[in-house]
């Protein structure tokens, strides 16, 4: 075991990890903006929306994330696109996540007790506003341990756009293994890496966690 | 699609699949054993053991997959541990959904009311007794929606075992459209076939979850 | 049959129980009764040892259970198999009733007879049945519990208990989680217990079966017995302040 291989390319694989959270990031975001809608679709009283949004659900949540980022590759390659490998990851992972934060976003709705729309409109409020000022924000906050979660298994999944060449964690690894021909401590030290990051979302999850049981009684 | 090729394909892509469907399993039941088996050992209370698992479970759930087979069959050699591909592949996937199994046993454990232990205890039940008659059959059966739920996940994994060459259906797909230039049709291919494995998969379990669960049901139906 | 002395228990810093003296004589039916928090439950679980107690004495038949005293006064846990022994002759029927929800009513009541009393399986069976008959419940016993309903259930744990042929019987609040209708069938298999002899002490809210068939009732508060006596002295000529006041809500709430 040659521990100095993972202390001398530390400074490489700091700034991976700082790519890989950039694009789970990115991910997140954009696959909560998609999951969102699809959300929303899913409720529509449309039954072809619905319908939709449930194909959608279906469809990204069952085919595997590495097919998915190879299909978006040569999806755009086929049709004389030119999009940097960048784009295609982040919409792989944005497009995927989607899918499981609308169900999220779904189940957290669904979690709001009805009895408090009931009472809002009970008092007069306008349906807008009992969306806005009752069902929303409780729906959110308990989404939130959950969306948590989800950024922590991006995170890792993240490892897969490797794939297509982007210098995150895993690729970085993967060079440095080649490299100095060392490839147990170069995986050990983005492995390491990734827990890192991982005990510190998990320790960010159970706070955050503890404060909203705590705000709710 | 040109069923042509398809066709010529044919053999390998079954063969790719027959091994997709045996690491899937190897790896699944493998790491049904090993996770049972460290839920087990956790409820021992012994500190150092305890620490140990603990150890285990959050290094197999807190990085990749990938990293994990990485680590296996790149790095295997330089401990001594020479593995092929196929072997790198379901020892990966059996120590990857060991950790997870061994969290949903400990929640099944953990979902055992109580008062059926006093129950077990106030008529003077032997420890093993209360374990094997009363514990864990409650512990299993609860366990049963989030191991289905797992091991459809650990289907969708296989994939990942083609970046380390497996000839799983997925690298034996990517040899067949690298040779043939249909690379858009294969993964298109690719994923409307994953798409149905899963949702078909998914359906069969949730049956099997609801067949389970109404025998379970706590709640008394008024006679 | 039971004899609990100086009984002190806390949980912490709370003193749960702090002085208790009760006896239960062989064949007697006790009640205890008493508001929330008051120790009830604690008291009873003590008596088969389902709860640990810090200081005085339990003793069932004369023997001390959970602890053994040594012959240089310092007391020890009491073994394992001992305390096991022990508690085959103590029955207990819980207020939620606790059946094994993966076996039928049968197996549920055969189960302690085949692993704790050792008894082949056919027996096991035959005793089974007739303790479902004697409950009411024959044409049950292929039933899971969740098909059955809380009185039922309630029921099918009180011949799991009886099946056992234990020496006394212990029930914490047997009726509190039925609903209303579904009481009654319970009080009249806990009344023909009584009336068979057993000796019993119950935790319970149901004033008017505490009335015809307990041959006393102990009233505690804040961990202590605070009155005790024959229904008649407790109900109706007790002039302890906290007894009375817990009755007047009774009066009040059941009265219409």
């Amino acid at each position: 075991m040659h521990p100095q291989v993972i202390l001398h390319s530390f400074g490489y694989l700091t700034q991976a990890a700082g790519t890989t959270l950039a694009i789970s990031l990115a991910g997140i975001a954009l696959g909560f903006v998609i999951g969102a809608a699809v959300c929303i679709a899913r409720l529509s009283r449309e039954a072809w929306l619905a319908r939709l949004g449930g194909v959608y659900v279906s469809v990204f949540r069952g085919v595997p994330l590495l097919v998915l980022l190879l299909f978006i590759y040569y999806f755009l390659a086929k049709f004389g696109v030119d999009v940097p490998a960048l784009a295609a990851a982040i919409g792989g992972l944005a497009l995927s996540s989607g899918a499981y934060q609308a169900e999220i976003l779904r189940g957290a709705l669904a979690a709001t007790p009805p009895g408090q729309a009931e009472a809002a409109v009970a008092l007069g409020f306008s349906g807008v506003e009992v969306w806005r000022r009752i069902l929303l924000p409780q729906a959110l906050r308990i989404s939130i341990p959950p969306l948590i979660n989800e950024f922590i298994l991006l995170l890792k999944a993240s490892s897969l756009v490797s794939v297509v060449g982007i210098a995150e964690l895993t690729r970085v690894s993967m060079n440095i293994a080649s490299l100095t021909y060392r490839p147990l401590e170069a995986y050990v030290g983005g492995a390491l890496f990734y827990l890192a990051i991982n005990l510190c979302l998990a320790a960010l999850g159970a706070l955050t966690e503890r404060r909203l049981a705590g705000e709710r009684g | 699609m040109d069923l042509e090729v398809l066709w010529r394909y044919a053999p390998s892509l079954l063969s790719g699949f027959g091994v997709t469907v045996m690491c899937w399993s190897a790896g699944g039941a493998l790491g049904l054993v090993l996770g049972f088996v460290i839920a087990l050992l956790y409820r021992l209370r012994l500190a150092p053991l305890r620490w140990l698992l603990r150890v285990f479970i959050e290094v197999f759930r807190g990085t990749p997959f990938l990293v994990q087979l990485f680590l296996l069959y790149a790095g295997g050699p330089y401990i001594g541990l020479k593995l092929s591909a196929t072997t790198a592949g379901v020892l990966g996937l059996g120590l990857y959904s060991s950790a997870y199994f061994a969290e949903i046993f400990r929640g099944g454990f953990a979902a055992v009311p109580v008062g059926q232990i006093e129950a077990a205890m106030s008529v003077g039940m032997k420890p093993f007794d209360v374990l094997w008659r009363v514990t864990l059959p409650s512990a299993l059966i609860a366990a049963v929606p989030p191991i289905v739920n797992m091991l459809i996940v650990l289907s969708k994994e296989t994939v990942v075992l083609s970046i380390i060459t497996v000839p799983e259906l997925m690298y034996q797909m990517q040899t067949m459209a690298a040779e043939t230039f249909t690379a858009f049709d294969a993964i298109f291919a690719m994923a409307a076939f994953y798409w149905l494995l899963v949702e078909g998969v998914s359906r069969l379990g949730a049956r099997l979850e609801a067949r389970v669960t109404a025998f379970m049901a706590e709640e008394a139906r008024p006679a | 049959m039971i004899e609990i002395r100086a009984l002190h228990k806390r949980f912490g810093a709370h003193e749960v129980l702090s002085g208790v003296d009760l006896t239960v004589g062989h064949s007697e039916v006790v009640c205890l009764i008493g508001p929330s928090g008051s120790g009830k439950s604690t008291l009873l679980r003590c008596v088969n040892f389902l709860e640990s107690y810090d200081a005085g004495d339990v003793r069932i038949a004369g023997k001390l259970i959970g602890y053994e005293d040594a012959s240089d006064g310092t007391r020890r846990p009491m073994g394992a198999r001992n305390l096991r022994e022990m508690r085959r002759e103590i029955g207990m029927v819980f207020q939620h009733f606790n059946l094994w929800p993966h076996m039928s009513a049968l197996h549920n009541v055969a189960e302690p007879l085949r692993r704790v009393r050792g008894l082949p399986a056919a027996e096991a069976e035959e005793r089974a049945r007739a303790m479902l008959k004697r409950v009411g419940l024959s044409d049950k016993a292929a039933a899971y519990p969740s098909h059955l309903s809380g009185g039922q259930q309630q029921r099918v744990a009180i011949a799991r208990a009886l099946a056992m042929q234990p020496r006394l019987m212990l029930f914490d609040e047997p009726t509190s989680a039925l609903d209303p209708e579904l009481v009654g069938e319970v009080l009249e298999v806990m009344k023909s217990l009584a009336a068979e002899g057993m000796t019993m002490l119950i935790v319970t809210h149901e004033m008017g079966f505490a009335a015809h068939v307990a041959d006393r009732i102990a009233f505690i508060d804040a961990g202590r017995i605070v009155e005790q006596g024959p229904p008649r002295h407790v109900f109706h000529e007790s002039a302890e302040p906290r007894v009375r006041q817990f009755l007047q809500t009774y009066h009040d709430r059941n009265s219409f």
